[in-house]
């Protein structure tokens, strides 16, 4: 820059100022010098030094000519400097201020206008253009860029707004499915229709990739929920084939028994009970499976058959003691129920307690129905074993999918005690062990009428001039306690015991049998009724005894037994 | 489903009757003659109490048991423990006094006869 070098140019304009005037001064003073030499020099060397005065002062004069014009040469250097520099320092000037202008007003107005809308040579036009090219270029450049990013702002901001509302809509859409429209879905999909009747009967989706997720999941859930229901259908039918075939052993070995000697008793009884816990077993699974029962009764059970029946499917079974008297009998819809809930808390009960503990089972006939204690002294159970147990016997939750392991035998008494009305209920027992209470409804309690209940029931159970069952006192297993106070009632029910009178002189079919059967047993017992209403009378007459006699002695001589007898047709 | 006749059948088994029990001693034989001793209290087995009902004359062993319908062992077992508990009496028929008191054989063959002529 020419900044520095002005101060040395200031100091040399001044000094060529001042040599005009010097230089004719210089020249007078040498003339005046030369002639004052030639003045006073001696005569002889005058002319020598005139010569040489003259000679010196041209020198001097052509020197000084010269020197003076160098000078002035200079010195109009210098003003024509000075004036370039005042130029330049004005262009500078002028620069400056345009460039502070661009800064301060016209890129803020610029980048404003441009904000608002404008484009940028619109923006531009309404500020005074920079005399500098780059100063332009830059304006230029700078609000092209300007524009250009606020463009894209623009269409940032919008695409966004977009993808917002897309996303809320999604949002709300994924909200309906899983709050209204896939709960809907499972309910009709568990209510047994197909996936298509779902899909069509549901509002589905807008959004294609939720429409197809749900569709796959509605698809997947009714091919499981087809192959649960296909799984339980087909271990229902098979599990009743060997119901079946379980009730038919049971019987045969009812008849083997009666035919067969003593030698083999015994095994038939093991057979008999290893049948019987097969029978408990396959009803487990049975009823878990939305099964069947393996028997249905038609005939009011009394307490101790349906006691003795429960405990005799379990395999500890000599370990439960049973102290009943009540006379009340179950009736025949819901006996096999209660048959096989006892047995399944018997058999926990048992299964729970040490070996040689004994399971107790009491019996009372309650107002509100016929209450059934099951008390072990095994281990106390934990709160969380109880409150597991209560949940299980509640019947609340009957999935499958709440079972757990091989415990199965508490959610089959739950199914139960919801299908039947029982209650069951857990209780610390005051044997040290854990107690349940059941509680049979009043109405699965069978009326007490003798002459009609009797007649069916000695037809099934027992020969036909023994009164029937449900007539019979109170029965209690030999250990049991014989509670007191039910010792007058019995005694009165024993002469009350029908004596076949209820027939009427015609023939009375119980369902499920030929009515041939019952002439037949009709007339059996025709002959016996004189001997037992005449208690005081003589004794029954030769032809009923030997009649008995004769078949007490098929039944066991079991060898020759092979002829069919009439009560060996009756048994089963 | 149609069910079966067998589910008018008992639901209890002879094993819970007898208690597991399968041997009896040999106290009695299918004649034995049993009376009861006692009146039916409540609170014991059905069994006893229908043997106890049915032995107020004397009966025979075998004929209890085609009463009760239940197979001559059990019966045994059952009448073994009323014996015990002094509920019942056995009385083995003497043989001379019931033959000495019957017909002779030849009367009745031809009793018999007699009757199928008819």
């Amino acid at each position: 820059m020419s900044v520095p070098t002005r101060p040395r140019q200031r100091r040399s304009a001044k000094g060529g100022r001042s040599s005009p005037v010097a230089f004719p001064v210089i020249l007078l003073v040498t003339a005046a010098g030369a002639a004052a030499a030639g003045v006073f020099a001696p005569e002889d060397s005058r002319t020598w030094v005139l010569a040489t005065a003259v000679v010196a002062w041209c020198c001097v004069a052509v020197v000084v000519g010269t020197a003076s014009y160098l000078v002035r040469r200079a010195h109009r250097q210098a003003v024509a400097q000075g004036s370039e520099l005042e130029m330049s320092e004005s262009v500078w000037r002028q620069q400056v201020s345009e460039r502070s202008h661009l800064v301060n007003t016209t890129m803020p107005g610029v980048a404003e206008r441009v904000k608002n809308g404008a484009e940028a040579e619109e923006a531009l036009s309404r500020f005074p253009v920079p005399s500098d090219p780059h100063l332009r270029q830059l304006s230029q450049v700078f609000a092209t860029a300007l524009a250009e990013s606020v463009r894209r702002a623009t269409t940032a901001e919008s695409d966004r707004q977009h993808l917002r509302s897309e996303l809320d809509r999604g949002k709300a859409e994924l909200e309906r499915l899983a709050e209204e429209t896939l709960p809907a879905a499972v309910e009709l999909l568990r209510e047994g229709s197909s996936a298509d009747t779902a899909l069509a009967k549901v509002d589905w989706p807008q959004s294609t990739l939720l429409r197809e997720l749900a569709e796959w999941v509605v698809r997947e859930l009714a091919y499981s929920e087809r192959r649960s229901a296909a799984a339980q259908a087909a271990s229902a039918k098979a599990l009743s084939r060997v119901q079946a075939k379980t009730v038919s052993m049971l019987a045969d070995l009812r008849e083997m028994q009666d035919r067969h000697g003593e030698e083999v008793f015994g095994d038939l009884l093991r057979l008999d009970h290893s049948t019987s816990q097969l029978g408990l077993m396959t009803d487990r699974l049975a009823l878990l499976m939305g099964g069947r029962s393996s028997r249905v009764w038609n005939k009011p059970i009394v307490m101790e058959s349906i006691l003795r029946g429960a405990v005799g499917r379990i395999a500890a079974y000599r370990r439960v003691r049973l102290h009943s008297s009540s006379k009340a009998a179950i009736n025949g819809f819901a006996a096999e129920g209660v048959m096989h809930l006892l047995a399944e808390l018997m058999d926990n009960a048992a299964n729970f307690s040490p070996p040689i503990d004994e399971v107790h089972v009491y019996v009372e006939e309650r107002s509100a129905g016929i209450v059934v204690t099951i008390e072990d002294s095994g281990l106390k159970m934990s709160d969380a074993a109880m409150r597991r147990a209560e949940e299980s016997v509640s019947g609340k939750v009957i999935d499958l999918a709440a079972l757990q392991g091989t415990r199965l035998g508490l959610g089959v008494v739950g199914r139960l005690a919801v299908k039947y009305g029982i209650s069951v209920n857990y209780r610390p027992s005051s044997r040290g062990g854990t107690g349940v209470v059941v509680l049979l409804p009043p109405q699965m309690v069978a009326q007490q009428r003798e002459p009609i209940v009797s007649e069916p029931l000695r037809g099934g159970t027992s020969a036909p001039n023994v009164p029937a069952p449900a007539a019979e006192p109170p029965v209690v297993r030999p250990q049991s306690v014989v509670p007191t106070e039910g010792g007058p009632a019995a005694r009165t029910d024993i002469p009350s015991k029908p004596a076949g009178a209820a027939t009427g002189g015609l023939p009375l079919r119980t369902p499920g049998r030929t009515m041939a059967e019952a002439e037949r047993e009709r007339r059996k017992q025709a002959p016996q009724t004189p001997a037992e209403r005449g208690e005081p009378g003589p004794a029954r007459d030769a032809g009923s005894r030997f009649g008995a006699f004769h078949r007490g002695r098929r039944s066991a001589g079991g060898a020759q037994g092979g002829e069919d007898t009439g009560h060996a047709s009756t048994d089963d | 489903m149609i069910r079966k006749p067998v589910d008018v059948g008992d639901p209890d088994r002879l094993y819970m009757v007898t208690d597991g029990r399968s041997e009896a001693d040999d106290t009695f034989d299918l004649v034995t003659l049993i009376v009861s001793e006692c009146e039916p209290t409540a609170g014991m087995q059905s069994e006893h109490v229908r043997i106890l009902e049915l032995c107020r004359h004397p009966t025979a062993l075998v004929e209890i048991a085609a009463e009760l319908k239940l197979p001559i062992t059990v019966v045994r077992i059952l009448l073994g423990d009323l014996h015990d508990m002094g509920k019942v009496s056995a009385r083995h028929p003497r043989a001379a006094e019931s033959v000495a008191g019957l017909p002779e054989t030849t009367l009745l063959q031809e009793v018999l006869d007699g009757l199928r002529h008819l």
